[in-house]
């Protein structure tokens, strides 16, 4: 019998304010080797800012999440393991996987389970080459935001850079990188409940509830480490510095929502912090040490819950 | 057939369910008000448009607002209650979707893999996506039995993002309460035909096809052949573009009879 020292938590919500310097973690693309093009959204109340897309922070935990489960001895599949960013849909045109279904993939890999998959459906090929295929899917248990750059606080220098030709013949180029620095507002969910999940039925397909255990501890560490080392683009020559991190997490422990709340907003750690009740706990940090002992509380106390529909189920 | 949308002052609800049988229920009537913050960008993608090249909705359509409920009331109850209890009333309520104060729409190049059926190659395409950033709330106005208000209300409070899962939501505050018409999105055949349609932001969204619309056309899990439950109308927003800035567009929510219209017509 697995002796219960956590407690449940039903999903967990980030709202921080990120501080990163000299950095170009997210790019909009290149004009050819003239420029590297910085990621910009305009705000609502009409001033255009500095962002760096959610995709690119989703794409580093998948990789990290995908190290700590290898470590901790949780199984991926064989898309996970050479990190295939397809995950399951990877493995359906293998004959050995042409019957794949949900419980199999949630079964058998943490990454998938918790970064969600989807095998489109197909339709048979008249001339009876290509079956028909059923759409499989599970949505992300983690959902990051775009981290937008608060207006005032980010600048944008100009670097001009040279690299070699592909030949001696073309010689040096030239090219203009951007080195962007600010602070940041940045939003992250992670919806613990679903793990080992059918979320679509909420029916539960993991019932060992040490993997459970084992795969919300490495999401929750690849978080924790990729808001304390920055992970993104063009890291191998312009690594940031991180100068800054502070906000709130808020844990609801049964069944709900955890609040989220624009960083962009002078005032979010005080709205955040009166939401604090019962069932939602609202922890407030300034500073990095703040921010790691939080999630080491986290990491070490907590275990996903089971959705009230499925407590109710038998 | 009653068109959800205008169907606002009805006291009794068409339930048809499993698109032959057909009951009358009779039950007062609320309408509940959600009102929901965005705490970052998001992107509702606007039907029909490319995937490779996707526009965004300043808000959620009113497919997206019924099949938001099911998914989280799954969560919530489970399916049975879902579908035995809330489903008929989810495809047959009345629906309202006022948008935020201000929306400004951002195109965004991404990355997009795909890895080619025969040769495993992968091949990397640039594709584009717009992101909105919102100023204000959105709100969502649901007509519903009042036996059911508390189980609405629970569901409405979980709902956590519109339309893609990245596009976070949470819900502030839910109340009783009717809508402004005024300031809701509206089809276009139910504005007045002399209303000045060219600065209001329009486009296409997609509705559950009618009220007869079955369990197992709108669950993506069974297998069989469905017709297809969603139609596509054009719709009307109550914004207004006031800037462009370098590929944005800014939008301010103002209401269909500030502009001299009366209006959408009442059916």
């Amino acid at each position: 019998m697995h002796e219960q020292t956590t407690s449940p938590v039903y999903e967990v919500s980030f709202s921080v304010r990120v501080a990163w310097q000299a950095h170009s973690l997210s790019n909009a693309g290149n004009n050819g080797s003239n420029r590297l093009l910085p990621r910009r959204q305009l705000l609502a109340d009409g001033t255009e800012t500095d962002a760096t897309s959610g995709n690119i922070a989703k794409h580093y935990h998948a990789g990290l999440l995908a190290e700590y489960l290898e470590a901790a001895g949780s199984p991926l599949c064989p898309a996970c393991r050479t990190r295939d960013g397809r995950r399951a849909a990877a493995l359906i045109e293998q004959a050995a996987y042409r019957n794949l279904s949900i419980d199999q993939i949630v079964r058998d890999c943490g990454v998938c389970d918790t970064h969600g998959f989807l095998v489109t459906a197909k339709n048979a090929a008249s001339d009876g080459t290509t079956e028909a295929r059923q759409r499989l899917s599970k949505h992300s248990l983690i959902e990051f935001s775009f981290a937008l750059a608060l207006p005032e606080h980010h600048a944008e220098t100009v670097q001009l850079v040279t690299r070699s030709g592909d030949t001696k013949e073309e010689g040096q180029m030239l090219m203009k990188m951007t080195a962007r620095s600010g602070e940041y507002a940045l939003c992250v969910r992670y919806k613990c409940a679903g793990i080992g999940m059918d979320t679509d039925k909420w029916k539960l397909i993991v019932d060992d509830e040490r993997e459970r255990e084992r795969r919300h501890c490495a999401t929750l560490k690849a978080l924790r480490d990729g808001l304390l080392s920055p992970q993104g683009a063009l890291t191998a020559t312009m690594l940031p510095h991180l100068t800054g991190l502070r906000g709130v997490i808020a844990v609801c422990t049964s069944t709900g929502r955890a609040p989220l709340y624009s960083a962009l907003q002078e005032d979010f750690i005080l709205h955040l912090s009166a939401l604090a009740s019962e069932s939602c706990r609202i922890s407030t940090f300034e500073t990095i040490e703040e921010f790691h002992t939080h999630m080491r509380a986290l990491i070490e106390t907590t275990r996903p819950a089971l959705p009230a529909a499925w407590e109710h189920h038998d | 057939m009653t068109d959800p949308l205008s169907a606002g002052s009805a006291q009794a609800v068409l339930v048809q369910d499993k698109g032959a049988k057909q009951t009358m229920e009779m039950s007062s009537l609320i309408w509940l008000r959600a009102d929901y913050h965005l705490p970052a960008t998001y992107s509702c993608r606007v039907p029909m448009s490319s995937i490779t090249s996707a526009l965004a909705l300043p808000a959620p359509g009113p497919a997206t607002v019924r099949l938001a409920p099911i998914r989280t009331g799954i969560e919530a109850f489970g399916v049975e209650y879902v579908q035995s209890t809330l489903f008929p009333h989810i495809c047959a309520m009345p629906i309202h979707i006022r948008p935020p104060e201000r929306v400004a729409l951002t195109s965004h190049v991404l990355r997009a893999y795909k890895v080619e059926d025969k040769t495993q190659e992968t091949n990397e395409a640039p594709i584009f996506r717009e992101m909105v950033h919102a100023q204000g709330s959105v709100t969502v106005y649901l007509q519903v039995p009042s036996h059911l208000q508390e189980s609405f209300s629970s569901i409405l409070r979980m709902i956590g993002y519109w339309g893609q899962a990245s596009s976070l939501a949470w819900c502030t505050e839910i109340s009783a309460g009717a809508p402004s018409t005024q300031e809701c999105v509206v089809p276009l055949r139910l504005l007045r035909g002399d209303a000045p349609l060219r600065p209001f932001f329009s486009t296409i969204l997609s509705e559950f096809r009618n009220g007869s619309v079955t369990w197992k056309e709108v669950m993506p899990v069974v297998r069989e052949r469905k017709a297809n439950p969603l139609r596509l109308d054009v719709y009307v927003w109550p914004l207004m573009l006031t800037e462009h800035h370098g590929s944005g567009k800014l939008f301010v929510r103002t209401p269909f009879g500030e502009l001299g219209s009366n209006g959408p017509n009442k059916e």
